[in-house]
């Protein structure tokens, strides 16, 4: 295809490859004529810009030289850094080489010529400059003479050795391009010579037999060095010889295809198996000189094209020089060509009319310029893609840190048979953050050994800072009996220490009094340490200071007519608190507590208000009010006497001021406050406040302290803790992202937040207060959908690697549904806002002994919110109810709404049976709506569909109008009432697999593998709800019946291979509800034993 | 740290010149000049054919797997002109759709982020770039920038629909409005970066650094951050990350990641976009990892 064109009359030479924009160089040719018959020579460089669509070139300069040109070359040789410049060469008619600088072209003009011989005695035809020293010019003329010129000295040339006789014209010059010192010369005759410029001397000599060949041309090959090819003018013998000098007593191979003789040949570097070739027959040829096969043939003028060249940069585009005075550009890789180009007839005949030469007035005659085709629409390519675009190799990422490679292996260049060599591609793990995965599997093994203490201890040893150490000392004492004293030690805060530190101030030996904390007596600790921490303020001490009866008539005689009140009172009003606190002890408890009030409303010193404390037990005034330097001793304060109920509430408060003052040190102190009081989320928010955690290492850091106090609040409340907060939800999606971007994907789930809701089942243990907040919410964190579909992914991954030949398009397309419905509700009304429903602790179900539920199918129905319930087929031992949310594995909703939902919580749906749709009612009414309500709803519906979609209601939803589908949805229940028992046939089934699990629950150890047989339980639901709806085709039913067999047979071996011949032969959408779990529970009989 | 865990041989009867994995990375499917796309079942180390896709009647340049939302569909073009949309149903692959409409070597394709539903760009040497979108059962809308690259485009990626900076700047409630965006590069030597508006594809930007050459481009997935990043590498062995923290798009800065000595043909991002793997002519992979992507924020 056409790019540029532009009418000269000239030699063109590309810009040397480093050169950047692309120019040619333009030297006015020798011997022709154009139409305007001007014999004025010069030499113009223009610009090649692709980016703009014309055909035109843009002149960067022009120097008038005196000379018109047979030859131009552009070397390398002085150009910049940047590649610009070089030098342009030019061989003139009357034998003359001259050098220029094409940046002073460019530029000024001036200075232009920097050197110039006439060595040579005849037009010097033939140029070309070495390869690999563009200083290195080799030059060609009558008389056999060639010379070799150095542009670093110009003026003293060589000679390859002694001419050869008898004295022929030079035709064409070609340095090797492989061996740096073999230079080839050709003549007309037909013979070309290989010369050694380190002998000095012809080395070889070339001629065919038939001596009717004419060179036009000679170029070696670019890759191998032995050949070169010769092209001959003669029309008797138009052709391409290929030569090897290895073999040279005759041409290795001959392309014939022109009809007339050559006249110019070029092979393109970068692809040897492109050359191009131009002959008086017109036309303008790409062969593979390998195969000798024309590959390509150019759309190019009727005119004879005399000088044809490969661009050195841009591979795909040649230039080609006509006896027409056009010289054009072409790219060989086809396109469309626009109607942006002119017609040239009308170019040509109207600069005639401006160039009238003669001054005849006479307009010339068009000279015979053809017509170019109206609309040459489509111009093909060439057939066989060039090497360049030829991609050999590609690195690209893939999920999980997987990175695909392949290579082209080299093949062997000269063997002539293709030799099939393996093409392979590399799937390979790359995983960069190696020390977080060391790290993730430290934690990982911790977390499932439960050898936390151990973790910690370690923990605190690597610690690289105090306040690290201090972090990682306060998560093991969480670990640690007696916890809260070791918290006190950990603030310096010593029981015995203390002890000993009284007595001394008092000079007696004080008793230990027991472990009982005795409020007075621990006061006067925490008082006397204060003093010490806090030098300056007064040395109070409240009991056992020294007393020494006043002599006070007054108060004596008040005392000695038994009237407290009046001692009291005089005893106050003369400041003798002590006095009167002692006076009032004897007086009764009303009298007392009116005392320490009136004592305590006059004292405004600091530690009057800790005494206040202690003695009023009002705490939350010290970690509202107290100095944030002192932190520490009201955090000990609370350790010591805060009552369990508002431990971690206050802890929390403490914690949030020091927060509030937003120092890195604050900060870190409140952290302590926050895993004093359990708090998970806050503990992160508070890490995350000071610190960016999106570096991996750093969250590494937060995700093991967030696991540890999890599981520290665990051990506490003995059940698990939800993923509640979306900023934990948030981190540990990060995380999860992080080790799943790094190939750990089975750890990367471990990590990831539900999507399923979680029911806590808390129990109320009355040592721990902890417990009484989370109860019973149930929360389903959906995350932005980056999270979903990496959930998604890690899951699917998982799953699709576990499960051969197994398709999840009818997850998906369930998965679209979804979708269709989440327009719709944008058309809404409005609504409520979802609130938290704080469900009461219903008895029974938020009990300490739920989770040790006896097993058996029975539901404590009664104590569920909402409608009463169908009677649930619950497998034995199951505490919990399946919940709406959990999708069966493999199953996640891919296509949740686009846009970032960003952290979307959907409101606890209150502890229901997923058929329950009752409660849900309360929360649709209309109110007035706020966007983000919408969204709510929106993924309440999505709950809602995945629900059906689980419990594959035999009606599928209507998903075209959403009053329609909310309707039904709220109907839904009602449908499910009245379900069908399973068929007596298939009971067999269920016995087998509820008690297989009953089983293995009661030899399971581990929390994960619980937790593996709540899930089982639960998907096995679905299993019994296909069999009552009697959906389950035969050769599932016969699988799973085989399967009971095994299992009642504990062949779980066998029932395993039975399970994998199942799912591969069964529709995947069908089975995969609980299918997956099958295969899991027997897995963890077979471990167990059961 | 790279560790090859599988090797797949793919039996092509030429050179290989792409190789992408699935969504869930189980499933490769390569292409190569022997004019076949194959598809292998690749989990868990394994290696088993499951497509040998013929139709196209020259090289194969690239594949692209549309997001499974979809269903599984691979998209490839070739020196044939033709793009070829393939699915698979009922595990037999079969041709979807033949687009057809460009003049010259079809050098890439990419699907655009599953938001804005099943779209296509094409990428042509005839220097368009088209954008066909299935826009219901079996009809497909096309739209074509045509000399989009004087003398061919060489690369096209998309732009994550996730907004610039929606991690930091929750967006309260409405939609953002997501403006379908891409990069492509050519031989034109420049990058150029189009967007939608009113259902016209208009150049938005113009990046000018490369001085061969784009032999490909990549845009850097987003995780809500607020700047997006764009690959670009060249004939000229330079490879620049372009960034751009301005929320209307316009500031984008170059910061040149590096200059190897020979062609780049090749960039891809991470799943995480923290990761650059680049692939040069000697076939030496170069990973630079978010902390060299970092620097650029000095510059």
């Amino acid at each position: 295809m056409r790019l540029k064109e532009i009418q000269r009359t000239a030699h063109p030479a590309w810009s040397p490859a480093p050169h950047h924009p692309i120019c040619l160089a333009l030297g006015t040719s020798a011997q022709q004529l154009d139409a305007s018959f001007n014999t004025t020579a010069a030499l113009e460089i223009f610009q090649v810009d692709f980016a703009d669509p014309s055909l035109g070139m843009k002149l960067k300069g022009s120097l008038p030289t005196s000379n018109r040109l047979h030859s131009l070359v552009w070397v390398n040789f002085g150009a910049g850094e940047d590649g610009l410049g070089g030098r342009l060469i030019g061989g003139s008619d009357n034998g003359t080489v001259t050098v220029y600088s094409p940046e002073a072209i460019v530029t000024s003009g001036a200075e232009a010529i920097i050197g110039q011989s006439d060595k040579h005695t005849g037009p010097v035809r033939a140029l070309d400059f070495n390869p690999f020293q563009s200083n290195l010019l080799a030059s060609g003329a009558n008389d056999s003479e060639i010379y070799i010129w150095d542009l670093n000295n110009f003026s003293n040339p060589m000679t390859p050795g002694t001419k050869s006789q008898p004295p022929e014209d030079i035709s064409v010059v070609s340095w090797n391009r492989q061996v740096q010192h073999i230079l080839a010369s050709a003549n007309p005759s037909g013979k070309a010579v290989v010369w050694d410029l380190r002998k000095n001397e012809p080395i070889i000599k070339i001629s065919d037999h038939s001596n009717r060949m004419h060179c036009s041309g000679m170029l070696w090959h670019p890759e191998v060095a032995t050949q070169l090819v010769l092209a001959s003018e003669d029309d008797r013998m138009p052709v391409i010889q290929m030569w090897d000098l290895r073999f040279a007593t005759s041409p290795l191979k001959v392309l014939e295809n022109h009809t007339r003789g050559l006249l110019s040949i070029a092979w393109s570097q970068a692809d040897p198996e492109l050359l191009l070739s131009s002959a008086k027959d017109n036309r303008i040829l790409c062969w593979n000189p390998n195969t000798g096969e024309v590959i390509y043939e150019l759309p190019t003028t009727n005119q004879w094209c005399f000088d044809i060249q490969w661009c050195p940069r841009n591979p795909a585009l040649l230039s080609a020089a006509s006896f027409d005075g056009w010289i054009s550009v072409y790219s060989v890789m086809g396109g469309s060509l626009e109607a942006q180009q002119q017609s040239r007839a009308d170019q040509i005949s109207s600069s005639f009319d401006t160039m009238d030469p003669f001054g005849t007035g006479q307009v010339l005659p068009p000279l015979q310029v053809p017509q170019p085709t109206p609309q040459t629409t489509l111009v093909a390519p060439l057939k066989k893609p060039p090497k360049w675009v030829r991609r050999p190799v590609g690195a690209s990422f893939a999920f999980g840190g997987k990175l695909i490679t392949f290579e082209s292996p080299k093949a062997p260049v000269q063997s002539p048979q293709p030799v099939p060599v393996p093409r392979q591609v590399f799937v390979s793990q790359v995983t960069t953050e190696t020390e977080l995965l060391q790290r993730s599997r430290e934690l990982q093994a911790a977390l499932q050994s439960g050898s936390l203490s151990d973790y910690c201890q370690a923990k605190i040893h690597k610690a690289p800072t105090d306040s690290e150490q201090d972090i990682w000392r306060f998560l093991l004492v969480n670990f640690e009996d007696e916890a809260r004293v070791k918290f006190l030690r950990l603030l310096g805060f010593s029981k015995e220490d203390l002890e000993r530190k009284i007595s001394t101030c008092l000079g007696k030996n004080l008793q230990p009094n027991g472990h009982g904390v005795d409020a007075n007596d621990l006061a006067e600790k925490i008082q006397l340490l204060s003093t010490q921490v806090s030098p300056g303020t007064n040395l109070f001490i409240l009991l056992y200071a020294p007393v020494v009866l006043d002599a006070d008539g007054l108060i004596s005689q008040a005392l000695l007519v038994g009237n407290f009140e009046g001692a009291v009172d005089l005893c106050l009003n003369e400041g003798r608190y002590a006095e009167a606190i002692l006076l009032a002890i004897s007086g009764g408890q009303e009298l007392l507590q009116k005392t320490q009030q009136t004592y305590l409303d006059e004292q405004r010193n600091s530690i009057s208000m800790l005494i206040s404390s202690v003695v009023t037990q009002n705490w939350g005034d010290i970690v509202q009010s107290c100095a944030l330097d002192n932190w520490k001793e009201a955090l000990a304060a609370l350790l010591t006497y805060a009552h369990p109920k508002e431990f971690a509430h206050l802890c929390e408060t403490l914690g949030s001021r020091l927060e509030g003052e937003r120092t890195e040190k604050r900060c870190l102190q409140a952290c302590l406050c926050y895993i004093c009081s359990g708090n998970i989320e806050k503990l992160v928010e508070c890490w995350a406040l000071q610190r960016d955690c999106s570096s991996p290492l750093v969250l590494e850091d937060l995700v093991e302290k967030m696991m540890v106090l999890r599981k520290s609040v665990e051990r506490l409340r003995n059940s698990e803790v939800a993923v509640q907060s979306p900023i934990l939800a948030d981190k540990l999606t990060h995380y999860a992202g992080l080790l799943a971007s790094q190939g750990s994907l089975a750890t990367a789930l471990s990590y990831l937040p539900d999507t399923s809701d979680q029911v806590n089942t808390t129990s109320h243990s009355s040592s721990d207060t902890l417990s009484t907040r989370t109860c019973f919410k149930r929360v389903i964190v959906l995350q932005r959908p980056r999270v979903f579909s990496l959930l998604d992914r890690v899951q699917t991954c998982i799953l699709i690697c576990k499960y051969y030949s197994v398709t999840c398009q009818t997850l998906l397309q369930t998965g679209l549904d979804v979708t269709c419905l989440s327009p719709v509700c944008s058309g809404f009304s409005p609504l409520q806002p979802f609130q938290p429903q704080q469900q009461p602790m219903s008895a029974g179900l938020g009990g300490p002994g739920l989770s040790a539920f006896p097993p058996g199918p029975a539901m404590p129905g009664s104590s569920l919110s909402g409608p009463p319930l169908p009677p649930f087929s619950a497998p034995g031992g199951l505490p919990t109810m399946p919940s709406p949310g959990p999708p069966p594995s493999g199953f996640t909703p891919t296509s949740l709404p686009s846009g970032p939902m960003a952290h979307l919580q959907v409101p606890p749906l209150v502890r229901t049976h997923p058929w329950d749709l009752g409660t849900h009612k309360e929360v649709l009414e209309p109110r007035p709506s706020s966007p983000s309500l919408l969204r709510r709803l929106l993924l309440l519906l999505q709950v809602l569909t995945m629900m059906q979609f689980m419990c594959c209601f035999p009606n599928p939803m209507p998903t075209s109008n959403p009053c329609v589908s909310l309707q039904l949805l709220q109907a839904l229940p009602a449908e499910r009432v009245e379900q069908r028992e399973i068929p007596t046939e298939h009971m067999v089934l269920k016995q087998t697999f509820d008690s297989l699990v009953q089983r293995c629950q009661l030899a399971a150890q581990d929390p994960q593998t619980k937790r593996k047989l709540e899930d089982a339980s639960k998907r096995l639901g679905y299993l019994y709800d296909k069999l009552r709806e009697q959906t389950l085709s035969n050769n599932i039913l016969g699988g799973l019946h085989e399967i009971s067999r095994c299992v009642a047979g504990q062949n779980y071996q066998r029932g395993l291979e039975v399970h994998t011949a199942v799912v591969t032969s069964s529709n995947f959408s069908e089975i995969q509800a609980f299918m997956p779990i099958l295969k899991v529970v027997m897995t963890i009989a077979n471990k167990l034993g059961v | 740290m790279v560790s090859v865990i599988n090797t797949v041989d793919t039996s092509h009867e030429d050179m290989i010149h792409d190789a992408q994995m699935d969504y869930y990375g189980t499933r490769l499917a390569t292409c190569s000049s022997d004019r076949s796309v194959k598809i292998f079942d690749v989990k868990n180390g394994g290696q088993i054919l499951v497509a040998d896709l013929r139709g196209h009647e020259g090289p194969v340049w690239q594949v692209a797997w549309a997001h499974p939302m979809y269903g599984n569909i691979l998209a490839s073009c070739s020196y044939d002109r033709k793009v070829i949309i393939w699915k698979e149903e009922n595990g037999t692959w079969d041709k979807m759709y033949e687009y057809t409409g460009h003049d010259s070597s079809v050098n890439s394709v990419c699907w655009g982020p599953y938001d804005f539903g099943l779209i296509l760009a094409c990428g042509s040497s005839d220097g368009a770039i088209s954008l066909v979108t299935c826009s219901g059962d079996q009809q497909w809308d096309i739209k074509k920038i045509s000399n989009a690259h004087t003398i061919g485009c060489n690369a096209v990626s998309w732009a994550p629909s996730v907004v610039p900076g929606s991690l930091i700047d929750q967006p309260s409630g409405q939609k953002p409005n997501f403006i379908k965006r891409f990069v492509s590069g050519g031989c034109d030597n420049l990058v150029k970066l189009w967007k939608e508006e009113d259902g016209q594809w208009k150049e938005d930007q113009k990046l000018e650094a490369h001085s061969d050459w784009v032999r490909d481009v990549g845009w850097a997935p987003s995780i809500g951050l607020p700047t997006s990043t764009i690959a670009s590498c060249s004939q000229d062995g330079r490879v620049f990350i372009w960034t751009c923290d301005d929320p209307s798009g316009n500031t984008w800065t170059a910061k040149l990641l590096h200059k190897f000595n020979d062609v780049v043909w090749h960039v891809s991002w991470s799943v995480t976009g923290n990761i650059l793997a680049v692939s040069g002519g000697d076939n030496k992979l170069t990973h630079c990892s978010q902390a060299v992507i970092e620097n650029k924020n000095l510059f």
